[in-house]
């Protein structure tokens, strides 16, 4: 029941109902509660108006003697509970149907004699001082009790329905509307990880923003679409037209090569050529590869890959190259599965990059640490050598397409291994850092290089 | 074998066509989809080489065309893509393989070659044989001369993959997918490093060279 109500509580028809609520409940209680106030104020008043005019009356008694009398009469035929009527005399003696005593908790009303029990409820009193005696006249405040208990009902009675059918027509739209906002985000969200086909589905009900929204939603992954398809078609155009030729010059350098007779100066220079176009395809395939990737490769191929395992399959595949060429190739990974979601042909090409990358650009001697370790809620690849390194002011530049160090012009590469894997880390929304490596003694000016792709784990 | 070519630039045409001819093939050459499926429904053929971008009908169509009409002639795509998605939206299309523009006939032939015959060793077999070498899959020993070799997994695997297709050429694309799973162009040797590892445990200790390098292409082995 608890993903139900945090829905609830976060959807606007919801969250308008409950503020309606509220307001109401504040005008409510402002405009009543002024009237009970108006309204017990007048009461209390006529209370004390009519206490002053008994008071009035009682004054007119000659004697002390007399008032005793007179308060003790009237006192017989009132319930204490209702009204008290008290005269202590000069002398202490007592008359009345009730006392005013005080106690801790201020002052009390008591029945009088010898047995004196608590009156409850609120009195309002006014005394006076008449032929030496004390005369106290009290009137319980019952009706204005009785006034708030009206108020308060009337409270209950118009709140009650009016919240419920505010709070309930609420969820019903939220509920209405709610699976329709549940249907174009699950179509956004089908968007976004790269299924351009996706549509929002046939929504029953009026014509209203909302279906609005829908319409427009469609027509930009439409557009989305076609555009997409446009530029594959160019690319894939482009590739087949430059492609084909290349394919020609291949054929034709072989058939050279096979006609014989050529002088070992012409074998050499044909050799070549045919070097030179094996090169161009590299570039051309990973430029196509990069372009493809940018333009939204889709993430539906996307399943759980343990790039601790993928790790080790790579430094495997490359320590017996690595042996050839001297490098010391190492390898540290978690005992447990390091599990990210992602294109796992993708990443395993980020590996080869980065560890070919070390191979190239380092001399020989030098280490070269793949390391996979979890840090928090990620999961961290990265690759560090001892060899010269990358200077801070260039590593923004090594991530761009064909850009190659001054220093690094004569070594083979495209200049592309970098760009795929800034490419593929952005397809897997894992964060790039280029740093320093394993600084080694000497020499001094060697920083060595650090690549790490940092990737949410799953 | 009886092979057909589905391919609409000439040069390339004519070139696989002369080479597959040269290796002993007889081979139909069609430079369009159309007259492609046609020829590929109508005559009964080995293995088809088709290019994903014809005129008249493209490849995937002609492809799923013809695994629709439940024909499964074994298909060699050609693609001038080679991006991951091409790759697979070809081998779900009914591709058995697929070979990248440009490639080196060697390759070709290699890839035909597995495609048209299904490994002659039965996947139940349980020892290996080539020349004085055997392979025992179940205890995961390799002998030869009554010597026993030491090889790790990988080394295995690659022995294995081999010895299964013995005779056949292997190229060094063919065993990266094989072998390592990898089905892009590593930059490095590592193919190379890791059969002259091989080389080194089960050929240079004794008299006669049983892993054979083919030219252009790959490795194979033979008795």
């Amino acid at each position: 029941m608890v993903a139900p109500m945090k829905w609830l509580w976060r959807s606007t028809p919801m969250r308008m109902a409950l503020a309606l609520v509220v307001l109401f409940t504040c005008v409510s209680l402002l405009s009543l509660g002024g009237a009970f106030y108006v309204i017990r104020t007048s009461i209390e008043e006529t209370i004390r108006t009519s206490l002053t005019q008994d008071l009035a009356g009682f004054r007119a008694a000659p004697t002390a003697g007399a008032l005793a009398t007179l308060v003790a009469a009237e006192a017989e035929a009132i319930d204490p509970a209702t009204r008290i009527l008290s005269y202590r005399s000069r002398d202490g003696r007592h008359f009345g149907n009730g006392l005013i005593v005080q106690s801790q908790n201020g002052f009390e009303v008591v029945t009088p004699g010898n047995n004196p029990s608590p009156v409850g409820g609120e009195f309002l009193a006014l005394s006076a001082v008449i032929h030496g005696g004390r005369l106290t006249l009290a009137t319980n405040l019952q009706q204005t009790w009785d006034l708030r208990e009206t108020f308060r009902n009337i409270l209950l009675m118009s709140l009650l329905p009016t919240g419920t059918i505010t709070l309930l027509s609420g969820m019903v739209i939220a509920r209405r509307s709610g699976r329709r906002i549940e249907a174009l985000e699950g179509t956004l969200d089908k968007l976004t990880s790269g299924d351009l086909s996706a549509r929002t589905p046939e929504m029953p009900g009026r014509l209203d923003d909302l279906s609005n929204i829908a319409a427009r939603v469609d027509r930009m992954a439409q557009a989305q679409q076609t555009s997409v398809s446009v530029l594959k078609q160019v690319s894939a155009d482009i590739a087949h037209d430059l492609k084909t030729p290349i394919q020609r010059v291949a054929v034709l350098l072989n058939r050279l090569r096979e006609t014989g007779g050529l002088s070992a100066q012409a074998a050499q220079i044909v050799a070549q050529a045919g070097a030179e176009t094996d090169g161009i395809v590299t570039t051309f395939q990973a430029l196509l590869q990069i372009a493809q990737i940018e333009g939204g490769s889709p993430k539906s191929r996307f399943a759980p890959v343990d790039l601790g395992r993928l790790g080790a399959d790579f430094v495997e595949v490359y320590g017996p190259a690595a042996e050839d060429s001297d490098h010391r190739l190492s390898f540290t990974a978690p005992p447990g599965p390091a599990v990210v979601s992602g294109d796992k042909g993708l990443l395993g090409q980020v590996f080869a990059n980065l560890i070919e990358n070390a191979l190239r650009h380092t001399p020989p001697d030098s280490a070269i640490e793949v390391r996979v370790e979890p840090v928090d809620d990620t999961v961290r690849l990265s690759v560090r050598d001892t060899g010269p390194g990358i200077p801070e002011a260039e590593r923004a530049n090594v991530l761009r397409r064909l850009y190659r160090l001054e220093q690094s012009r004569s070594t083979q590469g495209s200049g592309l291994g970098l760009s795929l894997v800034r490419v593929v880390a952005q397809l897997h929304d894992a964060r790039l850092e280029l740093g320093d490596g394993i600084v080694p003694e000497k020499p001094a000016d060697q920083k060595g290089l650090r690549v790490s792709l940092t990737f949410p784990a799953l | 074998m009886k092979l057909l070519v589905i391919e609409d630039d000439k040069t390339t045409g004519d070139y696989i066509a002369q080479g597959l001819r040269e290796e002993g093939h007889a081979v139909d050459l069609v430079p369009d989809g159309r007259a492609g499926l046609i020829q590929a429904t109508t005559c009964a053929y080995d293995v088809a080489i088709i290019d994903r971008m014809l005129p008249g009908l493209d490849g995937l169509s002609l492809i799923k065309t013809l695994r629709g009409a439940k024909n499964n002639l074994p298909v060699l795509f050609l693609t001038s893509m080679g991006g991951v998605d091409d790759r697979i939206d070809g081998l779900t299309a009914g591709g058995d393989d697929y070979l990248v523009k440009p490639f080196a006939f060697g390759e070709l032939s290699a890839r035909v070659a597995a495609l048209a015959r299904r490994p002659q060793i039965k996947e139940e077999a349980i020892v290996l044989k080539a020349g004085s070498l055997s392979l025992d899959l179940i205890r995961r020993r390799a002998v030869r001369d009554d010597v026993e070799i030491d090889l790790l997994p990988r080394e295995f695997a690659l022995l294995e993959h081999l010895m299964r297709r013995k005779g056949r050429g292997q190229t060094r694309t063919m065993l990266l997918e094989a072998i390592w799973d990898i089905s892009f162009d590593p930059q490095t040797n590592v193919v190379e490093t890791h059969v002259s590892r091989l080389r080194a445990k089960i050929d240079k200790p004794f008299a006669t060279e049983l892993i054979k390098t083919v030219r252009g292409a790959g490795y194979r082995i033979e008795d």
